[in-house]
């Protein structure tokens, strides 16, 4: 119970840390977000520049805009956009809901083939198949996501003419939405499944040669039952900890993935507010974003505790 | 059809429903309809419909379809071929009023007051004519009476008053209308707006190129056009009204304005697709799935214009831009503003290796005189040359020697490294002018920064060299012929407001003192002669715009301004076999 309270009181730290930072961070960036909201090649009065700063209150002080900060997010309200003209939460439920559909089916059907494949490829690291999923698992895994998505792209969009090349939909309907997501999520799935693959089969291998595991044989059991029933188990505590983590990124978006395939979704929202230096549009990824890891973290935390009894005794 | 009063409007009805009469009964179940019971049934189904409070316009498939409807008939087909262009203009927001993109779209849907044809020349498109006073503080715009928005009304002076208020009250980048413009006045009778400036202004005509008219009744309902996010439709008067903008879909959908009365168009919907990148726009094309490609002040990436070609499904547009990329030295710094440095400069850079490198052979070797041919009064000065011996001996002669032999001149005592600051987009011009400078004996460090530093580095003039580009709206702003990037008295996003030599500065004035033709031309000559005598920047190349095209469709038009995305391209284009 002292180490869950310990814990809760070092994510509540987290937090703090965080909102500081997402304040701070945007603004330690070179460049004047005043400057963005104008156009390219237009001339404006420095008093038309002094109005805009007012209007979007960056004529205070930076003290000032943090108290104001804190005192919106105590208020659930994380600001407007300077850039979309629209209030931050609008924008990023609207985004969040899209990223969530492909990045999160590609989490779960990763984390699924990862560790399967990843198993059984620890297992018997010697068979060709184990060779075969892990040149696999490595060949993507090497591959650069923007090359891999344009790849796909290529052949199963344009040689093929299977999939359309951009969009989330054509008509709101869900064949369209089905139809334009699966190359985007297959490819993210891909990429999630290899790398699980590799973590879990090095897991596995090293699992394989502990004590428990030769007690395990010894006793009799059949290999599946070694496997499944002890080596499984333990070899999934590293995967635990990675899936948490995708979890918490899960609405940083999948940058590459949306510039291919022109989705809508939070990577390119929070790439456009980098380049735009939309300070309340960063303040409000970056916070939910780092709430979702530490949610995610805490929710690693519990699951090692279901699944390892070192953990829970060490807690007791 | 013009304008049609109520009456008129129902009469249409009445005849062609009359017409209609026998072909429903011969269809329908055998019953017989006296004319006097269908003016009954029609008159009051037309008036509560169509004939409103305002609404002055009926367009004839609006008719034919209230016609049919009541008769049970099938409704006349819509027109749904479409005209589907790929562009990676990426519309961010379904903002109508303050997104970039949204506002260059719509040019097709919410026609500017005025346009640029194929020469580059200013022509009316809402506006017939105009005049301006003798001081150049008086515009009045006498508006074409042909015009009707996509709800039936008659676009109005009051209309384009409104638009230019509405414009100066809320956008940031009109903030010069709210500081310069005293008053509107419109005349219903002649059909015109009357704008008065506290200043002379002489290049209105040119600034009313590019903002969009509003319908009034629609827009005075709301207070903060930047705050409206709506997906669609808007009333236009164009051609064609924007339906909607669908950021899912990455696509927006114009349709046909059934009131519009100029030449009609070919097509029952423009579709603009927008693409995250260019290589899945290219292969879009490729496949078919759109028609054409278009990006404001840019062309389609020279490296694939040959693959399409290969197709053997598109031709090519290829016009010179009045848009480049340049080198621009810091004036404000030694030794950049020793002429005999830039001099230097001008000859150190290898500009067919440039036009090779960067264009693949779709550019030239620019002139001095910096203004591309495609501009008006174009002066044709001589053209910049590679010669690194002359470079070296120009530094040489100017006192910028290598005393220690390392191959770098010095200033001052030491080596010279200038801070090279290259803007994203420029990377590659970056790196080789680099290579020129050094072998020519100048040292150089690349800083590769995004637009907004760069946007902040150069306000602070915290840089050495710079490399960027112009658009063409770019070369035509301020005084035109490029002198908006330089004035020192501006401030602004991508401009660089280096240069305040009195006779630049007065040239400037000079320019934007008078709208008389004969004078600009002589003025526009001075300002080519001047960079070419002081070379404040130096272009690096012209270039070409190239603009893939089905060959199944011919008519497209090309505008310095706005490229294809004229209003004469979806007026013209149709089939190729039609």
């Amino acid at each position: 119970m002292t180490g869950l309270l310990a814990k809760g009181i070092r994510y509540a730290v987290s937090l703090l840390v965080v909102v500081v930072l997402t304040f701070a961070l945007p603004r330690a960036m070179p460049g004047d977000p005043v400057m963005n909201i104008i156009g390219e090649d237009v001339s404006v009065s420095p008093a038309t520049l002094d109005a805009i700063r007012a209007e979007i209150g960056l004529d205070r002080p930076v003290t000032e805009q943090f108290a104001s900060y804190l005192w919106s997010l105590l208020h659930l309200d994380l600001g407007y956009s300077y850039h979309l003209s629209a209030p931050v939460f609008d924008l990023l439920v609207a985004r969040m809901g899209w990223t969530l559909l492909f990045t999160g089916i590609a989490i779960v059907v990763g984390a699924a083939i990862g560790i399967l494949a990843g198993t059984v490829a620890g297992w018997r690291p010697e068979t060709k198949r184990s060779r075969a999923v892990t040149l696999a698992a490595l060949a993507v895994s090497c591959t650069p996501p923007y090359f891999l998505a344009l790849l796909f792209l290529s052949f199963f969009s344009f040689r093929l003419g299977l999939f359309p090349f951009k969009g989330l939909y054509d008509e709101a309907t869900f064949g369209s939405v089905v139809h334009h997501l699966f190359l985007p999520v297959l490819v993210l799935t891909l990429f999630a499944a290899a790398r699980n693959t590799l973590i879990m089969r090095g897991s596995v291998v090293q699992e394989k040669g502990s004590l428990y595991a030769l007690y395990a044989r010894a006793r009799g059991l059949s290999d599946r039952a070694v496997l499944f029933g002890h080596v499984l188990k333990n070899a999934s505590l590293p995967i635990v900890t990675l899936i948490a983590l995708d979890f918490g990124f899960i609405f940083s978006g999948a940058l590459f993935v949306e510039i291919v395939f022109s989705l809508n979704g939070m990577g390119t929202l929070i790439y456009d507010a980098v380049l735009g230096r939309d300070y309340p549009l960063l303040q409000g990824a970056f916070l939910v974003i780092a709430v979702m890891v530490v949610c995610a973290n805490l929710a690693a935390d519990l699951v090692y505790l279901l699944v390892d009894p070192r953990i829970r005794r060490q807690g007791q | 059809m013009k304008t049609i009063p109520a009456f008129l409007s129902c009469l249409a009805v009445l005849i062609l429903a009359a017409s209609l009469v026998p072909a429903a009964c011969a269809a329908g179940d055998g019953e017989t309809m006296t004319r006097a019971e269908l003016s009954a049934a029609i008159l009051p189904y037309m008036e509560a419909t169509y004939c409103g409070e305002n609404v002055v316009h009926l367009a004839p498939i609006e008719i034919r379809t209230a016609a049919c409807r009541f008769l049970g008939l099938p409704e006349p087909p819509e027109n749904t071929e479409a005209l589907r262009i790929a562009t990676p203009n990426v519309v961010k927001a379904t903002n109508f009023y303050d997104d970039y993109y949204v506002g260059i779209f719509t040019h097709l849907s919410n026609l500017p007051m005025m346009r640029m044809d194929a020469n580059g020349h200013l022509v009316g498109l809402t506006a017939d004519r105009y005049e301006v006073s003798s001081d150049n503080t008086q515009w009045t715009f006498y508006l074409k009476d042909d015009l009707f928005w996509s709800d039936g009304r008659r676009v109005t002076p009051e209309d384009v008053a409104f638009s230019f208020e509405y414009l100066g009250e809320h956008e940031p980048d009109a903030g010069w209308i709210k500081e310069t413009l005293v008053g509107t006045t419109v005349s219903d009778e002649e059909n015109a707006v009357t704008f008065t400036f506290n200043k002379p202004y002489t290049t209105i005509n040119l600034e009313f190129a590019t903002y969009n008219i509003l319908p009034k009744h629609i827009w005075e309902h709301i207070s903060d056009p930047n705050e409206y996010t709506e997906a669609g439709p808007f009333v236009g008067d164009g051609p064609y009204y924007l339906e909607e903008i669908d950021l899912n879909a990455a696509k927006m959908t114009f349709r046909k304005n059934h009131h519009w009365q100029g030449k009609q168009p070919a097509f029952g919907t423009v579709e603009v697709h927008w693409f995250a990148n260019d290589d899945a726009a290219a292969l879009a094309l490729e496949a078919g799935d759109v028609d054409t490609y278009y990006r404001y002040a840019n062309s389609y990436p020279y490296a694939g214009v040959q693959r399409l070609k290969d197709t053997g499904e598109f031709n090519t547009l290829e016009k010179t831009s009045i848009g480049l990329t340049f080198l621009a030295p810091n004036l404000k710094r030694a030794p950049m503003n020793d002429l005999s440095f830039r001099e230097a400069l001008a000859d150190a850079i290898n500009y067919d290796e440039l036009v090779a490198v960067d264009t693949l052979g779709y550019g030239t070797v620019p002139n001095r005189g910096f203004v591309p041919p495609g501009m008006d009064y174009f002066a044709d000065t001589p053209a910049l040359a590679y010669d690194p011996v002359a470079a070296r001996q120009i530094l040489h002669d100017a006192g910028y020697l290598d005393t220690d032999g390392n191959g770098i001149v010095e200033c001052n005592g030491t080596d010279l490294d200038l801070d090279l600051l290259v803007r994203t987009g420029f990377e590659r011009d970056g790196q080789l002018i680099e290579e020129y400078l050094e072998d020519v004996g100048i040292g150089a460090t690349v800083h590769q920064v995004d637009s907004t530093t760069w946007f902040s580095l150069k306000d602070e003039y915290d840089y050495d060299l710079t490399v960027t580009g112009t658009t063409p709206w770019g070369m035509l702003m301020h005084a035109g012929w490029g002198t908006g990037y330089f004035d020192s008295r501006r401030t602004g996003k991508g401009v660089l407001h280096n240069l305040d030599d009195p006779v630049y500065l007065a040239l400037c004035d000079n320019i934007l003192a008078t709208s008389d033709q004969a004078q600009l031309e002589r003025y526009a000559g001075e300002m080519q002669a001047y960079f070419d005598d002081n070379l404040p920047a130096i272009a690096l190349y012209w270039k070409k715009d190239v603009i893939p095209y089905n060959r199944a469709y011919t008519g497209w038009y090309y505008e310095p301004l706005f490229g294809i995305y004229d209003i004469e391209t979806f007026l013209n284009v149709r089939a190729a076999s039609g």
